[in-house]
């Protein structure tokens, strides 16, 4: 088995270098302005080295990293972030402004913009959107398909399960062509920041009706998409438009010639999922990708040494330690501080992080607004653990500590070996540690969001520029892995999300850090900036903290 | 002149006996002058002895960790302090090793143990008594050889839960079939060979003919086995480890996991993948080499 895996990758290898080869041929007349990228030969092909296909191409139904990548390119959004940054510009909408109570947004749209298929982009398409989402109904209302939706929007407008909160989202009013009217149902400081989402990427209408995208089946662990829509057909008003998707094998996107921005340097892009990550480098190596996400650490040095470009996107994202707080004896507050005292953070950071990464103090990154400079931090300090340990009053602590195999995040290269050093570190303050392990996914994340799971290593990285999208993911509701959040946390954290007034809302998050970090349900400790590759020739890319990263301005030097 | 019934008896027994502790003799003699069964004995002996004496060998805890002295992707490689490198969490490789092979060792023996105590126990029963027995024993072990050994061992180790002692029962299972089809072959043969047909006609009970007689003389073959079984059970316990499936606990320094974790650092790191690699392939040459030498010395059609 092993021999033909070496086997293959030799002859992958070689493909490549073939492929690679005729590529280089193809470039060698590529206009260097950028302009109009597409050239003789149609050799002006960018290949990605994706880590698995995209879900779907219908960005309201997906949360993974992949789907939203590929979104990106095919469509826009009302609003977006600046480039490498995470303050919000105009996408699609030039102009926004809110009412007074802060539940009426005018957004006035972008003139002369035109779908793939041709359609027009109006108002009536905006809200045409909007009611989609809002009219989601069975499987699409289930937390796994429609999950951005009800992060920023919380619920439907038939909501199937009771428990579901009432939607933030009311209605849209298409005024006129250029304005569309969104009314809120309430006060939300994340509403704007979360339309940058490509879960809010504004779709044909025609098309999705054409192509069934609303015939979801299925379960809600296991949705299937029935219609051509996601599939076969992904139409919207970005620079790229869909050619071609072949699970498995790849998705090839092109240039949209009707596009109203700066047309795509680049002709062809291609996203070729290779789940391995010593095989993707492999790939790159061979010359048969030119670029690809989540560098394993390991891999820098000699990746940078062979003239490759390695791209830093800003630290957005908390590695932790999780506690279930309702777990003995961790439900004992001074089990949980001598965890936070007997873990060296610095030391794994420094062996195990890229450099550029942080130490963590709290459960989001410094540079985010609410981050509080003055937190109780709990440094390392064996004895103070050993003596915390013997002030609770519990003789001997065993802790179930959890790890997830098989499975790479960029808060957490590399699982098993975080695990070993803090194993190691709870054993020397005197706690006896029993490791549970099971494969990411569904195994693992199952045994964290039931509550199963007493300590475990988990982290988050931040979809949009927002406390609440850190900290009151984490702890605005009840939630089984954290055991008992105190209510006074859940309120402020409340508060904040409708607080419209940003330097309220400012000091709002600030108290709330404070809290949680005295709390303690966990031990943050890395925020750490992961890294993409490129071949030496591409240029124009530009990492963002929050994954907003658009091909359309990347092209190959010469 | 004629002998009583007792006397032939006791004849025959002699006779017997005298050609075992012939074989074991000569078995011995021709194993000290083949150099495959010098060299098999000597990697097998040093494997034992490293994996007894491990805590006087090591020079370092398997689990103390120095982070200070890694960065990622680099860690030290061999220098006089530790003289295999360090791994990616600043353990001493060396010492790792050399505890190592004491779960390789643990693990080999215990589920050649079990293997080979519950596929003779079958293998008796079917040599012994035929018939339906007989079938019904060997078609269950047609079943089990039926399914490829590491696919039937990963399949009771993921049934059983990650744990060591999994490992070894899942190891342990896949070789019982083996071992009752090699026992019971020898014994059928055995059990048709002159000296028994001899016994059974002075008047011995078949369960005595059985029990003294062909049982001992089918046990040749089985030897040889368990010591090959062995060396594949230490390659099956570093293949199950290196798919997850050994301890959940990630710090036991067992060979496969060593390798599995060291994939992520090949490029950068190759020497980390060597040093587990080299011991498993050691311990495993040197079983191999001293089973394949002990066939050769048992084989009762080389005896000159």
């Amino acid at each position: 088995m092993r021999n033909l895996r070496r086997q293959g990758v030799v002859a992958l290898g070689l493909a490549g270098l073939l492929v690679g080869t005729a590529a280089c041929g193809g470039d060698s007349g590529t206009n260097d302005d950028g302009a109009s990228g597409s050239d003789e030969g149609g050799g002006d092909t960018l290949v990605f080295g994706a880590s698995a296909d995209p879900v779907s191409l219908d960005p309201a139904y997906v949360s993974d990293g992949e789907s939203l990548r590929a979104a990106r390119q095919i469509y826009e959004t009302l609003v977006t972030t600046e480039a490498g940054g995470t303050d919000i510009v105009e996408g699609l909408a030039t102009k926004w402004e809110a009412d007074e109570a802060g539940t009426a947004w005018t957004f006035t749209l972008r003139d002369g913009v035109t779908f793939h298929d041709g359609t027009e982009f109006d108002a009536e398409a905006v809200c045409f959107n909007f009611d989609r989402w809002y009219n989601f109904e069975g499987v699409q209302q289930s937390p796994s398909v429609s999950y951005y939706w009800q992060t920023v929007f919380t619920g439907f407008a038939n909501n199937e399960d009771p428990e579901q909160g009432e939607s933030l989202y009311a209605s849209c009013e298409a005024t006129d062509a250029t304005t569309a009217v969104i009314n809120l149902t309430g006060p939300s400081a994340s509403f704007l920041p979360g339309l940058a989402l490509a879960a809010f990427s504004i779709a044909s209408p025609t098309a999705l009706e054409e192509f069934g995208a609303d015939e979801v089946t299925g379960t809600g662990e296991e949705p299937r998409f029935d219609g051509a829509y996601g599939l076969e057909e992904a139409v919207g008003t970005g620079p790229y438009t869909l050619e071609s998707f072949e699970p498995g094998n790849r998705l090839v996107m092109t240039a949209y010639e009707d596009y109203w921005g700066d047309a795509p340097a680049i002709e062809t892009i291609i996203f070729r999922p290779i789940a391995d990550g010593p095989a993707r480098r492999q790939a790159l190596e061979a010359g048969e990708i030119q670029g690809y996400d989540l560098v394993d650490p390991a891999d820098y040095e000699a990746l940078e040494g062979a003239g490759y470009q390695l791209l830093s996107r800003p630290a957005f994202n908390v590695g932790y330690v999780g506690i279930n707080t309702a777990k003995p004896p961790l439900d004992n507050p001074q089990i949980r501080q001598a965890i936070a005292h007997a873990l060296n953070r610095e030391a794994l950071v420094q062996a195990q992080y890229p450099e550029g990464s942080e130490v963590a103090t709290q459960f989001m990154p410094p540079e985010l607004f609410g981050h509080a400079d003055d937190v109780t931090e709990y440094e390392y300090d064996v004895e103070k653990a050993k003596a915390l340990i013997a002030e609770s009053g519990v003789a001997n602590p065993t802790i179930e500590f959890w790890y997830p195999t098989g499975v790479s995040r960029p808060y957490m290269p590399n699982p098993e070996a975080n695990f070993q050093a803090f194993q190691a570190d709870l054993e020397a303050a005197g706690f006896t540690v029993t490791p549970q392990s099971a494969p990411w996914n569904p195994d693992y994340l199952d045994a964290v969001n039931t509550g199963a799971a007493g300590l475990y290593l988990l982290g988050w990285t931040g979809d949009f520029g927002d406390p609440d999208n850190f900290i009151g993911t984490f702890f605005r509701t009840d939630q089984p892995s954290w055991g008992t959040i105190p209510q006074e946390i859940q309120d402020q954290l409340e508060a904040g999300r409708t607080e419209t007034d940003e330097a309220a809302r400012t000091a709002l998050y600030e108290d709330a850090n404070r809290a949680i970090m005295e709390q303690l349900p966990g031990v943050p400790y890395v925020h750490t900036s992961p890294r993409l590759v490129f071949a030496e020739n591409v240029v124009g890319y530009e990492p963002s903290p929050v994954s907003i990263e658009d091909f359309a301005r990347v092209s190959f030097s010469d | 002149m004629s002998l009583s019934g007792a006397e032939a008896q006791e004849t025959v027994l002699t006779q017997s006996e005298e050609a075992r502790g012939g074989l074991v003799r000569d078995a011995f003699r021709r194993l000290r002058r083949s150099p495959q069964a010098i060299v098999g004995a000597t990697l097998v002996l040093l494997f034992v002895l490293v994996a007894v004496f491990a805590p006087l060998l090591a020079p370092y805890s398997p689990t103390a960790q120095d982070l200070s002295q890694v960065r990622p992707g680099q860690f030290p490689g061999p220098s006089a302090e530790h003289l295999l490198g360090l791994d990616q969490l600043g353990r001493d490789e060396l010492s790792r090793i050399i505890y190592g092979a004491r779960y390789s060792l643990i693990i080999g023996v215990v589920s050649v143990t079990i293997g080979a105590t519950v596929g003779m126990a079958l293998g008796l029963l079917a040599g012994a008594f035929g018939g339906w027995v007989d079938g019904l024993v060997m078609r269950a072990a047609d079943i089990m050889l039926a399914v490829p050994s590491l696919l039937l061992a990963i399949g009771i180790a993921a049934l059983l839960g990650r744990s060591i002692t999994s490992v070894m029962i899942a190891i342990g299972v896949v070789n019982i079939p083996v071992f009752a089809r090699l026992l019971r072959g020898a014994m059928l043969s055995q059990r048709e060979s002159d000296y028994a047909l001899a016994s059974r006609s002075l008047g011995v009970t078949k369960g005595r003919v059985v029990l003294k007689h062909v049982f001992p003389n089918s046990l040749a073959p089985v030897i040889v086995q368990a010591t090959l079984a062995l060396a594949t059970a230490i390659t099956e316990a570093a293949g199950l480890a290196f798919l997850g499936l050994g301890s959940p606990d990630p710090s036991i320094p067992e060979w496969g996991r060593m390798l599995a974790e060291t994939n992520a650092y090949l490029a950068s790191e190759p020497l980390l993948a060597l040093w587990p690699g080299l011991a498993i392939v050691i311990s495993v040459l040197g079983f191999y080499l001293l089973g394949e030498a002990l066939r050769e010395a048992l084989d009762p059609k080389l005896r000159r």
